[in-house]
């Protein structure tokens, strides 16, 4: 690459900067214009970012960090109280009630349409459980109506039977079942290692009619040795009273709609009639549906009953030991993990924040110093 | 020279520093009453804020920085808003100087290659080769890295030996130095 001379450079600036005199009054101008401008007391501070780190610019960049960890903290909390808010009135398959022995089965179908789980209580019902009772307090909202409270119950039980006597526990319990005027729902046997040809163990579900829910599971809790016992139960009675009331409400805008189609002439008047029968049918049939679903799981109580053979390892039985305490072990070591990976995306977002803001300080500290000197 | 404590040290700087620091700024600005009024506003502004100057870092290359930063601001707001001032000083006042028709040719062409010159790449340039500066100081001065002033100066002189008013005069130097090895 080819350069220009040093030398010839050099020589050459010279010649061009030393091409006029320096005047002389120039540097007195100077003099004057500082000494009117000289501050009275040189103990004052002179303003400048390049000597001393202020203890503004220290409460600056606290404040920043405040809010950077506020911001990254508040989401992730709220997401994680969101989550456990989730858990608790969550999908009813896999959810356990805040008191450890209470456990809640799913129904058979879903009862609202929306999916959501803030739909599944009430309004004006507090939905509070008490263990094993299968009673529920209600609110007083609820009681206002003049219709029955609506209990839906469900309840799961383990039992362990001697050896080859799962098919026959199976049969007490269908005729049970049966006896108080309930029906078998689903049956499942599994022939184990330990045993040729007879089932060690299955599950077997019953539904009874409400009032002689709790009547069954005393009874089943004969049948063998009962090893856990859960019930719950649910108001559902306002949930009931507002799909009734708006199926009601439909049904008479349904009727009034039908009167104005007799009186519509043209047939624009009658389509869009027609049109708005058509919703509103389509809408009393799914609140009607939502209903019916309802009204037979307040009708029947559901009981889900684990047989297994005696020293056979079934899976609702409950874990003690060092079975137990490694099953702990592994769980706490997901959900650390979990956690850890949960952290990882906010602390990745605040280093990248102060990493910009790191960046930005220095940029405009750097425009400062220029613009002092 | 240390950070001062009254006029007085403003005065030993400005016999010390002034003429230089005049001259600097007009190779940086091209026009000799912008590098008056550049500088006079730099002392005063270097006067005022003093105690930014710590006692370990030296004062050369601390009041370029001033010189420089002034210069640029200038450059950046003044001048282009301003019609289009006379680019003095007119070079033939050289010829009253130093009768050299060749010296005063070179310095013509040196002036309009450095008015072509980008003003990052003339700073470093006026600051290495008339000021004298050392790369470490121009570092300081413009707030830069070494390495930055280092690869400043190459593109500097790069752009310099093509710049059509410079292309012979590096040729005959080259060519000079050439015949001298030889």
């Amino acid at each position: 690459m080819t350069m220009i001379d040093e030398d010839v450079l050099i020589n050459a600036l010279n010649d061009v900067a030393s091409a006029f005199e320096i005047s002389p009054d120039a540097t007195d101008r100077i003099l004057t214009e500082a000494q009117a401008n000289e501050p009275p007391s040189r103990s004052r501070h002179v303003p400048t970012l390049i000597s001393q780190p202020s203890r503004g610019r220290a409460l600056l960049v606290a404040a920043a960090l405040i809010v950077i960890v506020a911001g990254v903290s508040v989401p992730l909390f709220r997401s994680e109280g969101n989550s456990n808010k989730i858990a608790a009135f969550g999908p009813l398959g896999s959810r356990h009630a805040s008191q450890g022995s209470v456990t809640t089965t799913a129904p058979p179908l879903a009862i609202s349409g929306t999916g959501s789980a803030a739909a599944l209580l009430p309004p004006g019902v507090s939905g509070k459980t008490l263990n094993g009772t299968g009673l529920t307090q209600v609110s007083a909202n609820a009681l206002k109506t003049s219709t029955s409270l609506k209990i839906e119950s469900s309840g799961s039980i383990a039992l362990t039977v001697a050896k080859g006597h799962v098919e026959s526990a199976f049969t007490r319990l269908s005729k049970l079942a049966t006896s108080d005027g309930g029906f078998v729902d689903s049956t499942e046997a599994n022939v184990g290692s330990r045993t040729s040809g007879k089932f060690s163990y299955g599950t077997i579900v019953v539904q009874v009619p409400q009032r002689n829910f709790a009547k069954l599971v005393a009874q089943a809790q004969r049948v063998g040795h009962e090893t856990s016992v859960n019930t719950s139960s649910n108001d559902v009675t306002a949930q009931y009273v507002d799909l009734q009331a708006h199926i009601t409400a439909l049904e008479a805008s349904r009727r009034q709609y039908l009167v104005i189609m007799t009186k519509a002439t043209t047939i624009e008047g009658i389509l869009a009639v027609q049109s708005q029968l058509n919703t509103l049918q389509s809408q009393i049939e799914q609140l009607q549906g939502q209903l019916n679903v309802l009204s037979h799981e307040t009708t029947y109580g559901t009981l889900t009953v684990a047989v297994s053979e005696v020293g056979h390892a079934h899976g609702s039985t409950p874990l003690t030991g060092f079975s137990k305490a490694w099953h702990d072990s592994v769980s706490g070591f997901i959900s650390g993990f979990q956690w850890l990976l949960r952290l990882a995306g906010p602390i990745l977002f605040a280093v990248l924040a102060l990493g910009a803001l790191f960046t930005l300080a220095k940029f405009a500290r750097r425009v400062v110093r220029r613009r002092r000197l | 020279m240390e950070g001062s404590t009254g006029v007085d040290d403003l005065q030993a700087w400005l016999a010390e520093c002034y003429p230089q620091s005049v001259r600097t700024a007009y190779l940086i600005l091209g026009n000799r009453l912008d590098a008056e009024d550049a500088v006079q506003e730099s002392f005063l502004r270097a006067w005022k804020f003093r105690d930014s100057l710590s006692k370990e870092s030296s004062f050369k290359p601390w009041l370029y920085r001033v010189v420089v930063n002034t210069c640029n601001s200038k450059l950046r707001h003044d001048i282009p808003r301003r019609e289009g001032r006379v680019n003095d000083v007119n070079l033939v006042d050289i010829a009253t100087y130093d009768d050299l028709p060749g010296r005063i040719a070179l310095s013509n062409d040196v002036m309009s290659a450095l008015r072509d010159l980008p003003v990052h790449l003339r700073v470093v340039v006026v600051l290495r080769y008339y000021a004298d500066l050392s790369e470490r100081e121009i570092a300081i001065a413009i707030a830069r890295k070494q390495g930055t002033v280092k690869s400043r100066l190459n593109e500097a002189r790069s752009r310099l030996a093509l710049h059509p008013a410079l292309r012979s005069e590096s040729s005959r130097s080259s060519t000079t130095s050439k015949e001298v090895t030889g």
